[in-house]
Order: structure tokens, then sequence, then C-alpha cells
């Protein structure tokens, strides 16, 4: 058990290096000057010497990258061409934002996504499950950007229900209020995913002999499904959302484009415009690192919860 | 996802049921009422609010709520195009300029503040344009050369231009190596605001002596002003809060001003302003002003096939500028040149060249490409820009120049632009950083406005005509013998027809009912300054249908 979870982190770590590793590779094989691409195109002499020295430019290629990690370790991550502003704070500052909307598109995909799944597969073939299929048909197929402008002209616009767009002015309430839209254009394709999952886990568990068993002895019908089927279905589950959750937290950047949420993946979409090339390093890296702690995470709760995957 | 909402909107029957007269209506009430917050969104982010640094538009909507000049403009008038346009007191209650040009005096008003309560001094004014001298790159650094002792700062040579002299703590002299006519709107210039001795601006924490100070910035999210209390004319800013959400698409930016959940909606995609110019309930409460922004296309003059005139006449001929206007939904001008009509030295004289395919052909034919031929077009990637290009694209091909346009980002848009080697056929624009047609012809028309890289005059065009005209038009302190001037240096550049000249812009801005006093100001562009809320007694919208 404990060598087993070593291994994963130590996985984990292998990723972590491996992203640092690839940026440095993707700065270095830029046929510009590296410098130019790290300071801005309208960076003054003064501004690129400075980079050069900070970067060791003018060293070879392995003091370089001693150097590229060296700076990753300290968490300097250099500075904003467009804004002059520390990367690390614009991450810090933009990831609370990113936090929020993932954790709560993740708890709208297990919230209705399982439900959903569960109710299709007790009721295979009937109804409910044709139009869970339906629902999961439309949520997995309609892109996000088409999913967040409809919620947007319905919910916000012509019913009024929530505000168009926005973070909110800091109370508890208003942020919820405003983070309902995105949450939902953001678990619309995971929701209909989570479904399909659940639907073929459970399906498969409910044949399985020891669910059998448990109807033999006469216990009922939802305590059958929810014990001793659904906890099949978990596994799978776990390691998918973790997955999910990893690539939420790199930022979302059409939904939180379109409903104007001041997180990583807008900022991601406004370096990418401006080539500010340190932010786009920068997200990137924290991208890579939560899919990387997410799914480490996700093994470990899969541990935790089943026995059958502690073999070694 | 802009034109996903929009044909959204069209494909659901229910459009158009919420929100399509306004909900609120103005009291009536004639005397400014003070207080209350304005609710306003913009597309792009502020990426600083340190004066010091080269302005955008959008951080122009800033710098000029925080930052106080020694000489401004007058606020807009929807009944007078240009009556923003002439300067006024700002931190200096007079100023007399000597009878050779060359010795400007500034008087301070008396008792002037930051707005954390510290005095301002002349001696401020002083350290603030000589830190911009000092300051590699700095675009107001370069217009202050003319300033006695600023080519030794820029040099390094010495670290203050002895010609920013402080006679007495409350007057500011300043003595012209050469002089220059234009010195006036350069000071009017946000960058030239007075900072603290030994302050350096942040670009986080603004200290200043405009209308407003930053009570919270939120990046990528929103910024908060407050009025300053402390500023020389404290008693005329009636709005208490400015509360600017940042990075909000155009077509949310509507649908949130038609929810009332902003109460000012600006330059709005197509399907909006289309809508808005079919409700007369709203007419009234759309404001449309002048800008001073030129747009066109730079040609390289040096590089084949636009080092021919024939060329550079031909596709102005084959450009339908109509094409162009009727894109940008009426907000525009069909242009002839750089300056906008307001403009002192926009010559009336000249007329946009006429829409005539047969005469382009006609020249290209002359010029040795009676079959036209292939060119690239830059862009920079914005809905708007590429849409114009498409149009522009359609015209030139009438004539057999087939362009293949590509668009590119900002941050590398630009410096293309401003390299001899960058593509010779680009969309260019010219926005004016005070309303002085010197600003434009020195820039972008002059020989020393050229260099292989980061050269401000995008043709690369030099004629030692209109660089001596522009020499003479400098130093000229008669208003109207400036103009007629600049009127000659307009028909040099039209004849040559250095860019491909294709309209002005116009600010489009549609308020709630309740803003009142406000216009789009022709430099400022959104200057809340003077506007109030007319609100009911209980400090709220009035409904449109109460009594």
């Amino acid at each position: 058990m404990i060598r087993l979870v070593v291994r994963r982190v130590a996985w984990a770590l292998l990723i972590a290096w491996f992203v640092v590793t690839a940026t440095f590779v993707l700065v270095a094989a830029v046929p510009a000057d590296p410098a130019r691409a790290l300071a801005g195109p309208h960076a003054t002499p003064e501004e690129l010497v400075r980079v050069r020295a900070a970067y060791c430019l003018d060293e070879g290629v392995l003091v370089r990258y001693g150097c590229y990690v060296a700076r990753m370790a300290h968490a300097d991550l250099g500075e904003s061409y467009r804004t002059r502003q520390p990367v690390t704070e614009l991450l810090a500052a933009h990831a609370w934002p990113t936090v929020q909307l993932a954790l709560a598109a993740l708890a709208l995909q297990l919230g209705f996504g399982v439900p959903l799944g569960v109710l299709a597969a007790v009721r295979r073939g009937r109804w409910p499950d044709a139009a869970a299929g339906l629902v999961g048909l439309l949520g997995a197929s309609a892109p996000t950007f088409v999913v967040g402008s409809l919620l947007v002209w319905l919910g916000a616009f012509h019913f009024g229900w929530f505000p168009i767009a926005g973070y909110g002015d800091g109370g508890v309430l208003d942020r919820l209020w405003h983070l309902v839209l995105p949450a939902l254009a953001l678990a619309a394709a995971g929701t209909a995913y989570y479904a399909r999952v659940v639907r073929t886990e459970l399906g498969e568990a409910l044949d399985a002999d020891h669910v059998r068993t448990a109807r033999a002895k006469g216990l009922p019908e939802w305590r059958v499904v929810l014990r001793h089927g659904l906890r099949g279905a978990l596994g799978p589950l776990v390691t998918i959302a973790g997955l999910d959750l990893g690539g939420l937290l790199g930022g979302a950047v059409v939904a939180e484009s379109i409903f104007a949420w001041p997180g990583l993946g807008r900022e991601l979409l406004v370096a990418s415009t401006e080539l500010d090339v340190p932010v786009i390093l920068g997200i990137v890296l924290v991208g890579a690192l939560a899919i990387s702690l997410a799914n480490l995470a996700a093994d470990l709760v899969v541990l935790a919860l089943d026995p059958r995957t502690r073999g070694g | 996802m802009t034109r996903a909402t929009s044909v959204l909107c069209a494909l659901l029957t229910a459009c158009g049921s919420a929100g399509t007269d306004p909900r609120w209506r103005p009291t009536g009430e004639r005397t400014p009422r003070p207080g209350g917050t304005l609710h306003l969104a913009m597309e792009f982010s502020v990426s600083s609010l340190d004066p010091l640094v080269a302005a955008d538009e959008v951080m122009l909507y800033f710098t000029h709520a925080l930052f106080d000049t020694l000489v401004t403009y007058e606020p807009s008038n929807p009944d007078v195009p240009t009556a923003g346009l002439a300067f006024r007191p700002g931190l200096a209650t007079a100023w007399t300029i000597s009878d050779d040009g060359l010795v400007y005096t500034f008087t301070l008003r008396p008792g002037l503040v930051y707005s954390d309560g510290t005095p301002v001094a002349a001696a401020d004014f002083v350290w603030t344009l000589d830190r911009q001298l000092q300051k590699p790159g700095s675009a107001l650094g370069a217009m202050l050369l003319d300033i006695a002792g600023a080519r030794e700062v820029v040099a390094g040579t010495a670290p203050h231009a002895s010609g920013l002299v402080v006679p007495a703590p409350d007057t500011l002299e300043i003595h012209l190596a050469r002089p220059n006519a234009a010195l006036l709107g350069i000071l009017a210039m946000p960058a030239a605001t007075p900072q603290p001795v030994g302050h350096d601006p942040d670009r986080r924490a603004p200290l200043g002596t405009g209308p407003y100070m930053l009570e919270r910035w939120d990046e990528g999210e929103r910024v908060v002003l407050r009025r300053n209390p402390r500023h020389r004319d404290a008693a005329h800013v009636y709005l208490e809060t400015l509360d600017f959400l940042e990075n909000v698409p155009r077509d949310l930016q509507f649908l949130k001003f038609q929810r009332g959940e902003i109460d000012t909606a600006e330059h709005l995609e197509a399907p909006d302003a289309l809508w808005l110019d079919a409700q007369p309930a709203w007419a009234r409460y759309v404001r449309t002003g002048e800008t001073l922004q030129s747009y066109g296309s730079r040609m390289n003059v040096t590089v084949k096939p636009f080092d021919d005139v024939r060329v550079r006449q031909a596709l102005n001929y084959a450009l339908d500028k109509s094409h162009s206007v009727r894109l940008l939904q009426g907000a525009g001008v069909e242009a002839h040149g750089i300056l906008p009509p307001t403009l002192p030295g926009f010559n009336p004289a000249l007329a946009p060249y006429p829409h005539d395919p047969a005469k382009a052909r006609a020249l290209l034919a002359a010029a040795g490409y009676p079959d036209g031929f292939d060119t690239d077009y830059v862009v920079m990637a914005n809905d708007e820009a590429l849409r114009l290009a498409a149009s522009l694209q359609a015209d030139l091909a009438e004539v057999g120049v087939r362009v293949h346009v590509r668009s590119e980002a900002f941050a590398t848009f630009l410096p293309e632009l401003m390299s001899r080697t960058g593509p010779p056929f680009a969309k260019a624009t010219f926005g004016f950083d005070f309303p002085d047609a010197a600003d434009a012809f020195d820039l972008q028309f002059g020989t020393a406005g050229i260099a292989d890289e980061g050269a401000s005059n995008l043709s690369f065009y030099s004629n030692p005509t209109l660089d001596a005209l522009l020499a003479t038009a400098r130093a000229e302190r008669d208003p109207a013998a400036r103009a007629a001037l600049y009127r000659q240096a307009e028909t040099i550049v039209y004849d040559d027809a250095v860019w491909l000249w294709d309209y002005h812009q116009k600010a489009v801005e549609v308020v709630q009912p309740y803003v009142a006093n406000y216009q789009p100001h022709p430099v400022w562009i959104r200057d809340y300054s003077h506007t109030w809320l007319d609100l009911g007694p209980d400090g709220e919208p009035v409904p449109r249908g109460a009594p």
C-alpha cells in the first residue's frame, strides 16, 4: 500500500518535471531571440539585458536549463510583459475564481450525472433510459459556447433569473448567484458523460453475482442499487472526476470568456492574443500540475475505496 | 460566442420580448444631483495605472479620470463637435507665451493637492518631465525634445533638462530650444501629469490630482474609482463611484445594458446597433461624437508595387469607403486624409477619392500592372478588422488586385508594421495623442519618423517639401496661418496617396435615460467627470410609466 502511494507520488513529480522541461524546450525552440519572446516585442534594450541575465541566456543550454529549473523551484515565473505584473502574483489572483468554478462544475456534473445514470441503469430499455440518453446526447454534443450563450440568453436575459455575466460583488450569496450559469455551461458535457459511465458500470454491476445474492437475501431494491451496485461503479467515476477536476483547475477558456469570469482560462485567452509568453507558460504549468495532482488524489481515493486495486 | 448569441436570438421566437423600450425615464430635473454609482463594462482589461507608461485607449479612460494636467480641454458639447478640443486651465490657472514662442510660463492654481493630501509644487512637474525624458522609449519623452536641454537628458549626459525652471514655488517656466506650437497639447496628455518629487508611480497604486481616485482594482475583473474630494473642481464632479467591469464581451455588454445591470454601453456589435437604430424610443439616449481616430491602410512606399504613386492612387480609387462606413453601422466618416474633420488643418477643399474602378484600372495599366498584382494584407485579429478587410479585398479584386488577408495578434502586428521589412500592405490606425495636426503629420509622414525598426512613419514616406512645410508649421504661432500650412500638407499626402485613406471613427454610446450630462469627449472618449444620475427622490431610477 505504502509502496503504491510512493510510486504514484513519484509519477506526479516526474510529470511535473516533464512539464517544466517541456516549457523550457518551447521557449528555447522559438526561432526568434528567447529574450525577446520573454520580454515582449516592446521591450527596451535595458529590459532585454535584464531578461538575458535572469534567464542565463548568454550561457550554454545546460546552464540555461539549470537556471530555468532553479527559477521554477523558487516559484519565479518572470513577469507579464503586457502588465509588468509578476506571473506568480497573476496566477494567485486568478486561481481562486477558477477553483470556485471548477468545484461548482464538478459538483453539478456529479449531482446531475450520477442520478441520471442510476435512473437509466435501473430502468434500462424503458423510457427513463431513453430520456436520459437524449439528455446525455444533447449535453455531450453541444459545445460550451453554444450552451453558454443559450444559458445567458434564457437564464439571464430573457427570464432574468441570474446576472448576465461577471463575478459578483463579494458576498457569498451574490457569488453563488453569479456562479450558477457558468458552472452549468461547463458541467453540461460532463453531466452527460458521467450519466453514461454510471449507466454502463452500474448496469454491469447489477448483473453481477454478489448483487443477485443481495437481492436474493431480500434487501430492498434501493439498497441493492446504492450499496452493492453503485459501489463498483465508483472507481471509474472517481478516476474520471479526478481527471476532469485537474482539467477544470487549469482554467476553462470558453466558459470563463463567455461569462466574463476572471479565472485562469480567460487570462490564458488574453495572454494568447497578446503573445504574453511568461503568462502563457505560467498557466500551462499550473494546468499541467493541477492535472497530475488531481490524478494523484483520484488514485489515492480509488485505492481507499476499492480493495481490489491494492494488489500492487 | 458573439454571433452565436445573435443567431440564437433570431432562432428563439421569444426574442425581443425583454427590454425593447427604455425601462426608465429622466425626471426632468435640471440641477445636477450628486452621488450614486455609474456601472460600466469594457471589452478589455487595464494593463497599468502608471501614468508614465504609454497609454492605450482603455488606459486613457482611467488616466484621464485619475490624473489632472496643467492645461486641459473644454467639456464636450453635442451641438458643437469641436467644443472638446479647446484648451482651458487645469492645474495652471493661466499661462503666457513669450513673443518668440520659446518661453511658456504657467501659474499654478493655489492650494492644489494630490488625492492623499500632499501639496502639488511646480518642482513636481520638473521631476515628472525629467523622468519621462530619462525613460527609454517614452512616447511623451520623444515629444518633449524641443525643450532646452531635453536631448542631453535623453542621451544620458545630463540628469535634468535645463529648460525646465521653477522661478517661484507656484510658477513653472518651460524654455524651448525651438518653437513648438503643439506644446500645450503635449502637456495636456495624462502622461504629463505631475508626481511628487522622488515618487515613482506604481502601476497599482496611482497617486493623482484628477477628479477620481482608485478605490479598488481586482485585476481582470473590475476597477472601481471614487470621487476625489480634494480635486480642484470637486464641487462639479457628481458621481460618487465609477464601477468598471473588465473583459466583458461586447454582446454581453449590451445584454447587461438592456437588463439594467450597467448604465451605458458603447461600440455595439452590428446586430445590437441595427436593433437600436430601429427603436425610436431609444434614439434620444444614443450619444454620438467625433473621435480622433483615423483608419486606413499603410503602404510601404519604398517597396514595389507601392513605390509607384499611380498604384497607390489606383487603390484609393478602387476602395469603396461607403462600404466601410456601412460595416461600422454608420459609426464612421469617409476620409480623404489622416486629419478628422474637427481638427484645424483639415482641408475641406479635398474630397475622399471617389469609387472609380475604371480609373483605378487605367492607373494600374499605366503603372505597368494591366492584370493587377497579388499582395498580402495584414490586419489585427479581431472581428471588425477582418470584416472590413474582406470588404477591401472584394473592392480591390474588382480592379484585378488579388489581396490575401492575414491576421495577427496585436503584440506582433505593431512591431511588424513599424519595421522596414514588415508587410508592405497592412491596416493602419492613427489615434491622436492630442488634437493637433502636428501629431499626425510629424509622426506619420515626416522623414524623422523613419527607422528600420520602431518607425512611427509607417509608410516610410519621405518628402523634403513636406518636411520643410511641417517645420514651418511647427514654429508658426498664428493659428490661422498654421492651419493653412497643414491644409497644404494634407494636399501633398493626398495627391501622393501615402495611405489608402478609409474612415474616421465615431464614438457611439447608448446610456440609460437617467444618465444626465453625458456626451463622448473627442479627446478622452469616455469622460464622466461631469455626468450625474437623474434619479427619483428615493435614489432609484424612475420607471417609464410612473407619473
